[in-house]
This record gives structure tokens, sequence and C-alpha cells, in this order.
């Protein structure tokens, strides 16, 4: 077996974990961070891409509504490649208590949200599919995140500076001696091989997945996986972020982002992180309430949906899941139970991942006897690849736009190797996602490139990078197994918001990989090998998320 | 009034169109936009499964009295076959093969997939022939991978190497598509340029796969030329749309149906029509942000099912036809739908959905009853087949389509 031995292991590769490799490593602190799927693969991947003013929670939840306000200017500062400067809007619709709004304002003033009225005519010319019978509209520092950037920019980084990142790497026992967790045994679950891993110090970061993991080192971490669903339409619908004005609620917001806009979300407790499936009920559901924001929204083209599984800690008793405070907590298991050498942080967003990584390692630093200050909050966050930056940074070190992909696409003059029209995802950033990122299937390309998520969903783009996908060197039998698994993964999300135009899409995009490449025709054994197969691990147990 | 008129440019609406005008009528044939002509590979699938096609048609019926086959039965899918054989063939882009047999031809990804009748341009793509196979293509086209498609054809037996040629730098363009190509192999100059290359590559192959990009007007006459260069048979491999073959074969019944003094207008799509008790009267086509009426005798329904947009819906679970508002048939709610797999091999039920005929393919109403006397239904909006999971869209299009133009031209006014 082979061993590896750090100062730091950080299980799960979400945005925390991420964050928290990158404060390690500035502090000059030798780190290691598994997660079992790809970068991003857990609740940061599936989440609607908000970077919160705090406006959200400024009624409800003061404490959470400051932390994201203080948050939300230091990551602007920190990370302009990722964030879009949407601004967000709050809203009185007539089906929201009028009452509600004073309230609003008096609880963000008090904590520190940043929040101005404005006219609603104004609101009206800016936003013209708003519904014209809102009666108040406030405007609030809100943005739009592209949280799958930000994450593999903060694990490069590190990187960089000597950490160590295993992705597809599954934590299967912690290990105690004595009083004290010393590391971890992880399966690499594309060789199957395992690595044990000697650490000082263990931080979990798993979010949604922190109670398994803390269970493996027999200590009891209460985390309620509460699934929110959320439905991507196919374009900018809006170009601002919009919020109900009203205490939390079921498909209460519009997020603007990239190439479409996010309608979100519901808030359902379930049982396992890794078993939840989206009901047409609850896709109902979401575009009934978006009505209230956008007439009309529910006869307009729905892409898919998804659904991430929020980390809420537990730790009172509460009577409903939203009720759970927002904010994130430290649990020192020294204190709490008299474990040492582990500690776990749960709950939070991903407007606080800094934050939350910065006090997780205050507190392992200062154990390991290293008082090197946090850095990540004036640290500017490096852009990443250069093959990656001529795509996503827009001029002058300002916050990216929209635009940019297809600037950059213009500026080089590459139109002729588009790969996926939809997203504008050039043959170029594919083979170099296979070659310099590590791609390991389609859907790591997806989350590398956003190839696959625009309107046709894969219906052609996945072909051609089965294709490349082959011809930078992975085997023939396993590309066509890839291009079968793509259209599952994608096919997951689209069952309970295809109609219309998208049904329309679907059939054809079954003419096309069906009737006129035949995939389906490919025998079995070049499908399906039965030994593992080292290159198709999104379908690994472990990792693969069942839908019911 | 118009004795006429013919609602869809696909397959089922091209061959109704041309049954009418040959039989003497003067029909208009109005739709959106082109139809899945220019998607699909350009085959004519009959039946998936097994070696003979007609066999499993036959058999399909006796188990499926409803199946859009049993409609036209036998002999209304071979006088279809006949009449698109020879149909092509004057147009000197001939069509081959029979009812009566699949032959094994590559795709893109190197699957085996079978077809009936096939353009001659992909004749000598039968896998069941033998020899080593080169498959080139060239990076320009994203529609078609040859080092793929190569390698999962040698991963099934069939020996067979992929190779990326050259665009000649007299012949670059900004952007490719499967048209551009296309338009550069009309060029005597690029073939010859193409036929150098292949000859190089050949190696001891005796017969070429390239994407079926071989010219727009004269195919024939393309794959004669590569072949005489190369010293090895050519043959078409379909790509990724735009389909040049569907856009070949679009002209060609285009073409036939003006010549028999029928009209083609695309850019109306009907968007309502008016009835009596036992009539359709009249469509109004949408355009230039106004309406048109169309005053009409005969009508035949060839909108397509969800693919072509005969068949449209919405997120509350309900679909309907698009251009008469006629009853469908399919599941009850959203719920039922969709399958768990996406590629499960029984289909999705929401894709079976279409308009229940008679045996005239005379639409019905939801009782059963003869909704319109004077309409015939044809194509992907006939209910009760997934003909895509069935290998059988574009045989069902055809011989429906053919089978009701007839229909159709019989009725007495």
């Amino acid at each position: 077996m082979q061993t590896l031995t750090t100062d730091v292991l950080v299980i799960g590769g979400g945005a925390t974990g991420a964050g928290v490799l990158r404060d390690l490593a500035l502090r000059g602190i030798r780190a290691v961070l598994v997660e079992k799927g790809d970068l991003t693969h857990g609740t940061t991947g599936r989440y609607h891409g908000l970077l919160h003013s705090g406006a959200r929670y400024a009624v409800k939840d003061p404490q959470s509504a400051t932390e994201c306000a203080h948050e939300n200017q230091i990551l602007r500062h920190i990370m302009p490649h990722c964030l879009e400067d949407t601004g967000g809007l709050f809203v009185v619709t007539p089906a929201d208590d009028p009452a509600y709004a004073d309230r609003f304002v008096a609880a963000c003033h008090r904590t520190e949200v940043p929040v101005t009225e404005i006219p609603v005519a104004q609101v009206l010319t800016r936003e013209p599919l708003l519904n014209p019978r809102i009666s108040r509209a406030f405007a609030v520092h809100d943005a739009a995140a592209d949280s799958f950037l930000a994450t593999r920019a903060n694990a490069a980084d590190a990187r960089a500076r000597g950490a160590t990142v295993l992705t597809y790497h599954h934590v299967t026992a912690i290990e105690v001696q004595g009083d004290r967790v010393v590391g971890a045994t992880c399966e690499d679950l594309r060789s199957g091989a395992r690595v044990r891993i000697h650490a000082t110090f263990t931080i979990n970061a798993a979010g949604a997945w922190a109670g398994k993991i803390a269970a493996l080192a027999d200590l009891r971490v209460t985390v309620v996986p509460g699934k929110g669903t959320m439905i991507a339409m196919n374009h900018r619908i809006v170009n601002t972020v919009i919020n109900r004005c009203k205490l939390p609620h079921d498909g209460d917001i519009i997020v603007p982002i990239r190439t479409v806009a996010v309608l979100g979300t519901t808030d359902i407790a379930v049982p396992d992180p890794d078993v939840f499936g989206i009901t047409p009920a609850e896709v109902d559901l979401i575009l009934e309430e978006g009505e209230h924001l956008i007439p009309g929204v529910s006869r307009m083209r729905a892409l898919r949906a998804w659904a991430g599984v929020r980390p809420l800690y537990k730790d009172n008793d509460t009577s409903d899941d939203r009720d759970i405070p927002r904010t994130y907590k430290l649990l020192d298991h020294a204190t709490r139970d008299g474990v040492d050498g582990m500690i776990s942080i749960v709950g939070g967003k991903w407007t606080t991942y800094r934050l939350m990584a910065q006090e997780a390692v205050d507190q392992v630093a200062a154990r390991l006897g290293n008082h090197t200050p946090c850095r990540t909050h004036t640290e500017i966050l490096p852009p990443g690849d250069a093959w990656n930056r001529s795509a996503t940074v827009s001029v002058a070190g300002g916050l990216q736009s929209l635009g940019d992909r297809l600037a950059a696409v213009e500026r080089e003059d590459t139109y002729g190797d588009l790969i996926c029209e939809c997203e504008l995802v050039t043959r170029a950033q594919l083979v170099r996602a296979v070659r310099e990122a590590g791609a390991r299937n389609i859907d790591d390309l997806r989350r590398e490139t956003r190839l696959g998520m625009g309107p046709c969903q894969g219906g052609f783009c996945t072909y051609r990078a089965a294709a490349l996908w082959h011809e930078t060197g992975g085997d023939a039998a396993v590309a066509g197994a890839l291009f079968r698994h793509f259209i599952q993964e994608r096919w997951k999300g689209l069952t309970a918001t295809t109609w219309g135009d998208q049904l329309r899409q679907m059939r054809l995009d079954e003419l096309i990989t069906i009737e006129t490449l035949g995939v389906d025709r490919l025998p079995r054994s070049l499908l399906e090998t039965g030994d593992r197969d080292p290159q198709i691990v999104t379908d690994h147990p472990a990792i693969a998320t069942e839908y019911l | 009034m118009r004795d006429t008129l013919v609602i869809g440019a696909g397959l089922a609406g091209l061959m109704g169109t041309l049954a009418l005008a040959e039989a003497g009528l003067r029909p208009l044939l109005l739709a959106k936009g082109n139809g899945a002509t220019h998607w699909a590979g350009g085959t004519i699938d009959l039946w998936g499964a097994g070696d003979d096609p007609l066999a499993g048609i036959v058999a399909k019926i006796a188990q499926q009295p409803h199946h859009p086959y049993a409609r036209v039965g036998e002999s209304g899918i071979r006088a279809a076959a006949d009449r698109l054989l020879a149909l092509t063939r004057a147009a000197r882009y001939p069509y081959v093969g029979t009812v009566s047999r699949n032959v094994l031809l590559p795709s893109a990804l190197g699957a085996v997939r079978p077809a009936a009748l096939f353009p001659a341009t992909m004749a000598a793509g039968d896998m069941r022939a033998g020899g080593e196979l080169l498959i080139a293509g060239f990076h320009e086209l994203r529609d078609f991978f040859p080092p793929l498609a190569a390698a999962n054809l040698r991963a099934q037996g069939i020996d067979a190497r992929g190779v990326y040629l050259d665009v000649p730098t007299a012949f670059r363009r900004r952007d490719y598509s499967t048209r551009t190509f296309a338009e550069l192999f009309d060029r005597p100059a690029f073939r010859a340029a193409i036929g150098a290359q292949l000859r190089t590559q050949r190696g001891t192959a005796t017969r070429i796969g390239m994407p079926a990009v071989l010219g727009l007007y004269d195919p024939l006459a393309v794959v004669a030329d590569l072949q005489t260069a190369a010293g090895a048979l050519v043959f078409e491999i379909p790509t990724l749309p735009p389909s040049v073959p569907g856009i070949r074969l679009v002209r060609i019944f285009e073409r036939a149906i003006v010549a028999a003094g029928g009209r083609v207008q695309i850019g109306s799509e009907v968007v309502r029509a008016e009835h009596d008790t036992t009539r359709i009267t009249a469509a109004y086509t949408e355009a230039a942000a106004r309406e048109q009426r169309h005053a009409g005798a005969r009508w035949l329904l060839a909108t397509g099912g969800v693919v072509g947009g005969g068949i449209n819906s919405d997120h509350t679970g309900a679909f309907w036809e698009t251009a008469f508002n006629l009853p469908l048939a399919g599941p009850d709610t959203r719920d039922g739908w969709f399958a768990a797999r996406a590629l499960a091999s029984s289909g999705h039920p929401i894709f079976t959905a279409g308009v229940a005929t008679n045996d005239a393919l005379v639409p019905l109403d939801g009782l059963g009853r003869v909704a319109y006397t004077n309409v015939r239904v044809a194509g992907g909006a006939l209910a009760g087949a997934d003909t895509i999971r069935e290998g059988s869209r574009t045989g069902v299009s055809l011989a429906t389509g053919w089978a009701a133009g007839l229909r159709l031209a019989a009725l007495e006014d």
C-alpha cells in the first residue's frame, strides 16, 4: 500500500476543502486534499451560483448576513475572474406581505448589509420581464459566481505552493490511535489501489458528507442533507439576481449565470446525500413561484433541473430545516468528543467558504505551532492556466462578463474549432482539459469547460468530445462507454424539465445518437467491459448519485 | 381554393405531394422549415431488427394492428420504395437496396447500423464485404472523426484505419460545416487534391469511407473521381447534421414536385385551421407578422412528431397537434413520459404519442370516430410507434407519405 505523510489531511474537494488547502499552503503547511469524485463533484458544483450580499439572511439569520456581506467584498477583491457583477434586487410582488419590506431594510442596516431602495419604474427598465405589479424594489450586492472555476483556482494555487490534490480518492477508514486521529486510508477509485495518508491533523470538510466521514472515526456529527432543486432556463431571462422580498422560501430566487438563468430552490431533508431524486411536482412548484417574479416563466424553455444537498448542521432542535442557521460551525473533536487530531467544519455556504477555511486553519495552525497569519483575504487568486484565462477573464482585471468567451473566440479566430457551440468550448480547451487538467470522463470535461450545458444538452458535442478524448490517447471502447455515460448523466437532469422545445431537442438528440451514430449498436462488450474500468469512475457506487 | 394542401416538408410530406402532383392535382406544400431530412443520415431505414426488414414489418403488423405500417401493408411499402428508387435514379443520385434486405453500414462513431435503401454513394460501405478499410476525414470537420470510427470498427473485427486529410491552402475557410465541404467537393480541383492524398494514404485498403459531404450537385461524379484517383472504392458515411444527403434528396423532390405541377412553400407555418362538421376547410399560416388564409379541398397532414414540430407540449403534461389541433394518443401525465435510462431499449412513452387514424390514414377524434373526411395523416405525426427505437422512422415516412398522397388523390370531391 502506498503511504503518504503530511501535516494536514483535508477531506472534501468542494469550495471549503479547496479553500482550506490554499490557506494551509499560503501559511507554509504541508497538506493533502482527498476528494471521492472530481473537484466540485458535490454541492459546490450543484448550487445556483449566487454570491450572497447577505440580504437573504438579514431578518432570519443575522450572523450569516453579516458574514456574507463581509466575505462578499473580500471575494470581489481576490477572485474577480470568477464573479460576474450582476447586482441583486429584492422585489415585493403582489403575493408578498408588504409589511415585510420595512423589517427587511431595518435588518439589513442592523447587519451591515448594503441596501438601497430604487424606484420600481427604474427596475422595470432594467429588467423588462419582471412582474410589472411589483410594489417596491431594493438593490443589493448579489453577484453570480462560477463555483467550478473558483474551486479549481483555489486548488491550483495550493498545488503551485506545494499541496497535493487527490481526486477520485474515497476515504474508507479514518485511522485512530488511542484518542487521536492520525490519518486516513483511501481507495483510488480509478485503480482500486489503497493509499494510506499519515497526517498530524485532519480537517473534515466533506460538507453534506461530513457526518459520514465523522462516523468513520466513531464520532457523531449530525448533518441534515437539505436537498435544493434548481432549474436552468435556456437563456438569461434576467441579468440581475432577483429575490422575492419575503422570508426565505421555496422558489424565491433567479440567478443569471453564464448563458442561463437559474430558478431556485426547494429545501427538502433527505436521509442520504447520495440518494435523492427530482420530481415533476417540485419543478412545477418552482415554476409556479417563479411566475410571481417573471410572468410567463413556466412557458419559457427550461434546460434541466438538478439538485444539491446543503450541509446543514443540526446541533439543537429546530422544527423546519429552513430554520437551521446557515452559518457554519467548527467542531473541535478534542474538546467535544475527547478525540484529538481532527476538526470538522460543517454548515455554511459558498459565499463564506474562505472565512470557514480561515477559522479552521487558524485553529489547526496554532496546534501545529505555526503562527503565520492568514492571507487569503488579501492574496489575489491567480486566474489559473493561461488556456483557461483567455476564455474567462475580461479586460483590465474587472469582473468577468458574459461576452468574454465569444470575445476570445473572435480574437483567436477559433470559430472552426468550436466543439460545443452552445457554450463556446473550443477544441484546444477540450484537449488541454484532458491533457493538463486530467479530466477523466466527459462529465469532468463539462465541469472544466461547460461542455454540454447549453440548449442541446450534449446532442452534438458528446460525439465530438468522445472522439477527441480518444484522439488524446483514450481507448476507443472507453470512449464509447463515456459517450453513453454522459448521455445518462445529462438525462438525469432532463426528465423533470423536458417539454415543448426542449422535448423536441431531446428527440433530435435521439435521432443523432441512436439513428445516425448508433451508439446503442456498439457491441455491449465495448460499452461494459465487466471489470472496473479506470476511466469510468463516475459510475463507481461510492460517487454515483442515485436518482430515484 | 386549392384542390390540395400538404403541411410539412419532411420525407412524408414530400412523398405525399409528389403522389398528388403526379395524380394530376395541384398540391401546395406549406411548411415552417425543412423537415427532419436535414438532420438525418439520408438512408431509408425500414426495420432495424433482423436481416429482412419486410419480414420484420409483416411480423410487427400481425402483432400490432395499429402500427403505422399496418395502414399501408407490404404492397404499400414496396410501391413507395419503387417510386423513390425510380425518382432518384432519374435524378442521377440513385438510391439502391431492396425492402427485403438490410445492408450494414458504418456510422461516424464506428457502430454498424442496418439500412434497406441508401444512396449509391454509400453502397461500398457494406460491412459484410471484406477487405481493409480506410476511414478518411478532415480535422476541420468537427462532425466526423475517422480515428474513433476506425477503432470501434476494429473492435468489431473489421480491418479499419482512420486518417486525416489536409485541406489545401487554396481552399481554406474561416469556418467549416458539412455544407462547406460539400461545396468544396463540387469543385474538380479540390477533389483532385483530395484524391491524390487518398492515393498516398490508401496503403492496402480496398475501400475508403469518407464523411457524407461529397458534393451537393453530382455526388456520383465526385465518388467516381475520387475512386479513380485513389485506386479504391469510395463511400460516404453520414455525419452530424446538417445532412448533405438530406439536402440532396429534398432538392430532387422539390424539382420533381414542381415539374409535376405542385408547389413547395417553406417559411409558412400553419398555426390553425378552420373546419365544418366533417371537413377541414382552410388553414392559416403565419409569416412576416401576418396570417394568411389557405382554403383547400384535400389536406395531407405531415407535420411530423415531436422532432418534426407536429407535436408540441408544456409543463402541465399537455401535448397537442399543432396544425389542426387533433386529439393525440399518449401518456396521461408528465410522470409517465420518460424511462429512467436515456438509452432504454423500450424508448420513452412520450415519443409514441401521435394522431390516431383508421386504416385509410383518416384522423380519428377522441371517441374513435372519423374527425375530418378530407384529411390523411402520414409520417411522424402518426401514433403508435417509437420509430427511432424501431429503426423505422424514414421507412414509415416514406411508405405512409406515399400511400396518404395516393389515397387523397383518389378522394371524390
